[in-house]
């Protein structure tokens, strides 16, 4: 049953050859935009970038225009899966993003966001919440990249 | 004569290693798409305090300036990642449409930056002293982003179309031939004149 529906939903996908490219054109540039977003973040909590405004600054000012970009990737993003689901369930590199991702949001929304929230932290646990952020980032856009050639 | 200096760059030792390794053109095609995330962001960034949409208690030159460095580094990842992928497979991109949009509006990019730089991005300073962001401003912004996301979905489509380079090579040498053939055409008829006042004789 499940199955019949995933597949009525890749052929409603699959009908137009234009549908796949529009939605990775949206899942490119939102993932750029809210992946860059975060990257200003981190670049402040490193100590370069926009030195005037505290952390916590940058983070209130980019924060709703990463959720935009963030709510753009994962409504495209579901859309390429479900063209061919059973491809990329397969897919060692698809499943790779899929974890870097979820630990990736998991990241940003708790350990980052708090870090980031407190003007108070020291600069080496800055730091190292900067690194593992965009460590995490880094790999979600290497495991979706790869996903073709795998 | 740009053909040729395509065809002679895939060529090189360099870019014919390039080719041939299974693991080189994801990496590389990986790191490109990061320095689009950390360019196209601090793009984003700029092109959004320029359009007074974020950061508005942030002075322009604040943003723009204390980006600038960044930025720049995340341009020169994606350029050179760029030029390495444009490098290891130069013919076929030649012939790719998308490619070709791509690099006219990179050069629309820098047309624009051209025009409004004095306006806009060489005193950022100064359009913090309006009492609203100049309109031009916002209109290099809005060019902007137009024009930058514009870029990635080209550069997207650029995967979508291979070019047949057979057939095109096949072309170029049936044209080729016709034309060698033509050019020989009168001297082989007089060759041919000759032989047959011989053999009348």
């Amino acid at each position: 049953m499940l199955l019949l529906q995933i597949n009525s939903i890749a052929d409603a996908l699959n009908s137009s050859e234009w549908v796949f490219p529009i939605a990775e054109c949206f899942h490119i540039a939102a993932f750029a935009w809210s992946i860059g977003l975060i990257a200003a973040v981190d670049y402040r909590l490193l100590g370069f970038g926009i030195q005037h405004s505290s952390p916590s600054e940058v983070l209130r000012d980019t924060a709703p225009w990463t959720l935009l970009g963030l709510a753009v990737v994962l409504l495209s993003g579901p859309l390429l899966f479900l063209s061919d689901a059973r491809m990329y369930l397969h897919n060692p590199s698809f499943v790779f993003k899929m974890y870097a991702l979820a630990a990736a949001i998991l990241f940003n929304y708790t350990i980052h966001r708090h870090v980031a929230k407190s003007d108070s932290s020291s600069q080496a646990v800055r730091v190292v919440t900067a690194i593992v952020s965009l460590v995490l980032w880094v790999s979600v856009v290497f495991g979706g990249l790869f996903i073709a050639f795998a | 004569m740009l053909l040729s200096f395509v065809q002679w760059i895939q060529l090189t030792d360099f870019f014919t290693a390039l080719r041939g390794s299974a693991y080189v053109y994801p990496i590389v095609l990986s790191l490109h798409m990061v320095g689009i995330s950390l360019f196209g962001g601090m793009i984003l960034v700029t092109d959004l305090r320029l359009l007074g949409w974020t950061m508005r208690k942030r002075s322009i030159a604040d943003v723009v300036n204390q980006l600038r460095v960044p930025k720049r580094w995340g341009l020169l990842l994606t350029v050179t990642c760029g030029f390495l992928m444009f490098g290891s497979k130069a013919e076929e991109y030649y012939y790719n449409a998308f490619f070709r949009t791509k690099l006219i509006l990179l050069a629309l990019v820098l047309v624009s930056e051209f025009v409004f730089y004095r306006q806009v991005y060489a005193d950022p300073a100064a359009l913090d002293q309006a009492p609203t962001v100049p309109g031009n401003a916002k209109l290099a912004a809005a060019i902007s982003l137009l024009l930058w996301t514009s870029i990635a979905c080209c550069g997207r489509g650029i995967g979508y179309i291979e070019p047949p380079l057979d057939k095109i090579h096949a072309q170029i040498r049936v044209l080729y031939e016709t034309a060698l053939t033509a050019s020989r055409g009168p001297h082989s008829l007089k060759g041919q004149d000759h032989q047959d006042v011989a053999s009348a004789n």
